[in-house]
């Protein structure tokens, strides 16, 4: 598209899509982390610095209201969806600073499954943000979405369940409850993107 | 006498009286003592696994049977310091309960500092006895491998592999195993000293560290095999035959007796 063609909304669906895209980085870093845990630690790293670029674009987001420039959706909505999206990055953040805070030696079996339902979503958002621009349905996307948390529910809970299965260490106990409980959140936070995306109205 | 390890060591008491019990807690963390309290006996191999140097039992809590079980607790905790703290005893009790494997017996009421008191003594003379009988006992040597268990560390091929303590003491209870399979469930509670969650790779992890240190410093050999569904096996075998191991490989399952359905791959 030469810049002649662009609509005053694109430099918002650039921000959005560069925001999606940045999440499903940081999750995809995150899998990749616990697979290969602790051989790399430079993953931690990483995914910190997607939190830092997370941050940058929704300044971007916001600078751009401030621009005058004409918004694809009400600026509460630009707002709330801009922050959605950090708040994904942000949760994936803190489950990869768990594993130095904890000084964590292994990863465990539910992590890994949470983290691809993490990935997954994050990839279902992604579709559903590139409908914004095209204006084709988003709705197939979203209910992936919804699954994807549902399915996220249940790991979380059969993984937190197993720790107190009796004679477990109460520190393992007390900093995967923790790191399960942050990366259920992460995969809420993602469908809360979802819902703003349901709920918003955007003019092209 | 001052301690030079300082490594946390672990008590566990087994008695239900509160006041005695909170008084004792109070005074083995004093002593930087970890304590474990519990109000009813579980079984040996669970105070085995929780790998105390010691532990203070109420033999009111053991039921009828206690006298078998102060004998079996006394034969089955080998290295750990077992003290009885009764009630009420008669001297006859006492003496059958020291020569039975009770390494000491203190009457209540007794003053919790000479509990703390005891319990060091008694595992001061285990250590002083598990010092002799490691020197005694002299290297133990597989393949490149030579343990020298009395100073907690592994030469190969003459060099001392660098290996951190919990990385040591896999190796060593692959390597005192006698090539059987240990299921990683049991290597996680014995090296870590608890039951292992769901799902935990820690010693996935831990044995591919310990594989990485060995392959570097002794190239020529494989040590830990790996069962897959199951766990791992220490059994040195040189490079060369290798390949002639997974020719065999069934075979060798069948002989060693473990899980014939599990494919045996060696490293």
């Amino acid at each position: 598209m030469s810049a002649l063609s662009r609509r005053p909304a694109d430099e918002f669906y650039d921000l959005f899509e560069a925001a999606i895209a940045n999440a499903e980085r940081a999750a995809q870093l995150l899998v990749q982390m616990l697979e290969e845990f602790p051989d790399d630690q430079d993953l931690i790293r990483q995914i910190l610095l997607t939190e830092q670029e997370g941050d940058r674009i929704t300044q971007a987001l916001i600078r751009q209201l401030g621009d005058g420039s004409r918004p694809p959706l009400s600026r509460g909505a630009i707002h709330k969806l801009a922050g959605a999206i950090d708040d994904v990055v942000d949760y994936i953040e803190e489950v990869a600073d768990s594993f130095g805070l904890y000084k964590i030696e292994a990863p465990m079996d539910p992590s890994v499954a949470l983290a691809q339902v993490l990935l997954d979503s994050t990839r279902q958002l992604g579709i559903a943000v590139g409908t914004l621009r095209t204006g084709e349905s988003m709705s197939d996307a979203i209910i992936e979405v919804h699954r994807l948390e549902n399915e996220g529910d249940r790991l979380s809970r059969e993984a937190i369940a197993s720790l107190f299965a009796g004679g477990v260490d109460p520190m393992v106990v007390i900093r995967w409850k923790d790191i399960f409980e942050h990366m259920e959140k992460a995969i809420d936070a993602c469908e809360d993107v979802a819902h703003t995306l349901e709920g918003g109205t955007f003019d092209a | 006498m001052s301690r030079t390890d300082k490594s946390p060591r672990k008590v566990v008491v087994v008695d239900d009286d509160s006041g005695f019990v909170t008084v004792l807690c109070k005074r083995l963390e004093q002593a930087e003592w970890q304590h474990v309290v519990l109000r009813s006996m579980p079984p040996a191999e669970e105070i085995a696994a929780m790998r105390p140097a010691a532990i203070v039992v109420n033999p009111s809590l053991l039921g009828a049977g206690y006298w078998e079980l102060l004998q079996t607790l006394g034969e089955s905790l080998g290295s750990v310091g077992l003290v009885v703290c009764s009630e009420q005893s008669t001297v006859a009790q006492r003496v059958r309960g020291l020569r039975m494997g009770v390494d000491d017996w203190i009457g209540k009421p007794c003053h919790p500092e000479e509990v703390v008191a005891r319990v060091e003594a008694v595992t001061r003379r285990h250590r002083r006895v598990e010092a002799d009988a490691a020197a005694d006992a002299g290297p133990l040597t597989m393949g490149e491998l030579e343990f020298r268990i009395d100073r907690y560390e592994v030469l190969a091929a003459g060099r001392p592999v660098d290996l951190t303590k919990r990385e040591y003491e896999l190796l060593l209870l692959l390597a005192r195993s006698d090539g059987r399979v240990l299921p990683r469930e049991d290597i996680y509670q014995r090296v870590w000293g608890y039951a292992m969650a769901r799902g935990d790779r820690s010693v996935d992890v831990f044995v591919r560290k310990v594989r990485h240190k060995l392959e570097a410093a002794s190239p020529g050999w494989q040590y830990v095999h790996t069962h897959f569904g199951i766990g791992y096996r220490f059994d040195p075998e040189p490079n060369d035959a290798s390949a002639t191991l997974s020719l065999v490989a069934p075979a060798a399952v069948e002989d060693s007796a473990v899980d014939t359905a599990a494919p045996l791959v060696a490293q």
